[in-house]
């Protein structure tokens, strides 16, 4: 789960993803300055809620930028890497710029992006870059691995979020390119309608109207990602990035409950049509639609 | 080496020109001291006005900084000494602080640092620091800070003719490539062939340096470690001597105790000390170089 989904207190919120039966949680440098209790209080709530920290989002528009303009967003990187850091996160979320001054040289992208891993080494944070649908010259995952694979870094990975890639209508097949152990994080959302040809279009559904996998018109293609993400060898962490304005205005438990439907029409939707899988290995080491790294799903506990 | 140290090769982008000092922080620098002295580093300077001593042996300058505000934060450092700084020979210091921040290095406030003198530093592995010194062929930045002891010999030979050999850096699990990446990307290090070790401790990740003159070692927890407290810091320092065996004679009889047990024993090839007041080892490996020239 997401705290973006998930109105309330962020004590709250981490309860009620917790209570209903989720292991991890993706939080958002806002759950930690808008705390009442000031950052450190978020922080301890968030150790507290046992809860494991999937990732921390998000870094915009960082690359491309030229002078004193990348100078600006270097000293914001390193302070959301404080932030991540702080939290536990091992994970910090970059989403390609939308910056009309952004350059869209991928040797420029790629450097600047190998310049942010080297500043997280310290702290052992990876950096997840991720194709905003509506980027200026990063719009897809084809493109996205590009920089990443030209960037060439370890600790440098894509982050795929399912929204963009079906609102781009990216072909499926072009992950036959990506390395899975450089994929550092799914995410995972399905919206209400069929298209989303501009921008602007993409920009609102993507803030105001995705639903969870099984509540949209992409319920399919959502499965074929976690099937096609499955085959290649990807073992990471789900998470559902849903950003909902109902969501927002109910309780945090029943949204939260309806996450974990959720997981559950996910993984049917997976184990039923994935016999190749059940034939390969063993049951217990398969990873989950729902979620979730392979301990996890040992302990029956999606994430 | 005369050729490299005058004209730094093109994957030598700082012109690093080998360990100009090592820094401990310890509350207890008597402690250090005794067994510093034990291993052959004599006390030759005391700080201006701080809390920090100056030893030195050879080639090697070591400083032990016991000042209350030693670690990064200010905070006072413990009982159990810590590798807190390497100091790296640079040609151009101010270039070597820019162009690491240009690639991604964190710049560590030099409140911090040990000196006086504005010695610019980048954050290194844990809370550990990396200076960069180019002033110290004509001039000795320890001048500026420290009053030498009455009667010590400013240049006390080196005992075995020790001199630093490289330092290990422990590492969490699958962190070796993010590391070497780190080191490779912000000072031209390269790592050495899988299978090439010195000493008697082959585990990890070798690099050397780009000045061929000391070396990293990485080392992640070992299998079946899960129950060990490992944390990414930097460990031991090691010393090269020219023959171990007659070094460990020599140190055995100043009151160094060697691990003798089985695995890890004194050899030809190196040697490891007990652990000292909690925390400090310090490896001898076989090694014929001798790095620089007198500070």
């Amino acid at each position: 789960m997401d705290t973006i989904t998930l109105a309330g207190p962020l004590e709250a919120r981490l309860r009620a993803v917790r209570e209903s039966g989720f292991t991890q949680i993706m939080l958002s440098a806002r759950d930690l300055v808008e705390h009442p209790g000031g950052e450190a209080a978020a922080i301890a709530a968030v150790r507290s809620s046992g809860l494991r920290v999937t990732g921390f989002q998000v870094l915009r528009d960082f690359e491309g930028l030229p002078g004193h303009l990348h100078a600006y967003k270097v000293d914001i990187a390193k302070a959301m890497l404080g932030m991540c850091r702080a939290l536990g996160s091992k994970v910090l979320l970059v989403c390609s710029s939308s910056s009309a001054h952004a350059s869209g040289d991928p040797e420029v992208l790629s450097r600047d992006l190998r310049k942010l891993a080297t500043l997280a080494v310290p702290f052992g944070i990876r950096v997840a870059y991720e194709a905003l649908s509506w980027g200026k010259h990063v719009s897809e995952f084809p493109k996205a691995w590009e920089i990443v694979a030209g960037a060439d870094r370890a600790n440098l990975g894509l982050a795929l979020d399912s929204f963009h890639m079906l609102a781009t209508k990216t072909a499926l097949s072009e992950l036959d390119l990506v390395d899975p152990g450089k994929i550092f994080i799914v995410q995972l959302a399905d919206f209400m309608w069929r298209e989303l040809p501009s921008h602007e279009e993409r920009i609102n559904t993507a803030r105001h109207f995705r639903v969870f996998p099984g509540e949209g018109v992409h319920g399919s293609e959502v499965a074929e990602l976690v099937r096609a993400l499955d085959r290649m060898g990807y073992r990471g962490d789900y998470s559902f990035e849903v950003f909902n304005d109902d969501y927002t205005q109910l309780p945090a438990p029943l949204v939260a409950r309806r996450g974990m439907q959720a997981v559950k029409w996910l993984t049917d939707q997976v184990s039923r049509r994935s016999l190749p899988i059940r034939r390969d290995r063993p049951r217990a080491q398969r990873s989950s639609p729902a979620g979730v790294p392979e301990s996890t799903l040992k302990n029956g506990r999606p994430g | 080496m005369t050729t490299r140290e005058s004209n730094p090769e093109p994957n030598n982008p700082l012109g690093i020109d080998g360990i100009e000092f090592i820094e401990y922080a310890t509350s207890q620098p008597q402690a250090l001291g005794s067994v510093l002295q034990s291993m052959g580093f004599v006390p030759v300077a005391r700080h201006r006005s701080r809390e920090v001593m100056l030893y030195r042996q050879g080639t090697m300058n070591l400083i032990v900084n016991s000042h209350p505000d030693a670690l990064p934060g200010g905070s006072a450092p413990a009982a159990t000494p810590v590798l807190k700084a390497i100091a790296l020979r640079v040609r151009d210091a101010a270039f070597a602080w820019r162009r690491s921040q240009d690639f991604g290095a964190w710049e560590m406030p030099t409140r911090a640092s040990a000196m006086e003198l504005n010695i610019p530093g980048i954050h290194g592995v844990g809370d550990s620091l990396i200076y960069f010194v180019d002033r110290y062929k004509d001039f000795s930045i320890y001048d500026v800070d420290f009053v030498p002891m009455p009667g010590a010999e400013a240049r006390p030979a080196a005992v075995a003719g020790l001199h630093y050999f490289g330092v290990v850096q422990t590492i969490l699990n699958d962190r070796t490539a993010d590391w070497l990446e780190f080191y490779r990307e912000l000072f031209g290090f390269t790592v050495l062939p899988e299978g090439k070790f010195f000493g008697i401790m082959p585990k990890g990740t070798l690099l050397e340096s780009p000045c061929h003159k000391f070396y990293l070692q990485l080392v992640e927890p070992p299998p079946g470690a899960e129950d060990i407290e490992w944390d990414e810091a930097l460990l031991r320092i090691g010393l090269g001597a020219p023959d171990v065996r007659a070094a460990v004679r020599v140190l055995e009889k100043r009151g160094v105790v060697f691990i003798d047990n089985g695995a890890v024993q004194p050899s030809e090839k190196g040697a490891l000390t007990q652990v000292y007041l909690g925390g400090i080892t310090f490896e001898l490996v076989v090694s014929q170089l001798r790095p620089g020239a007198q500070p």
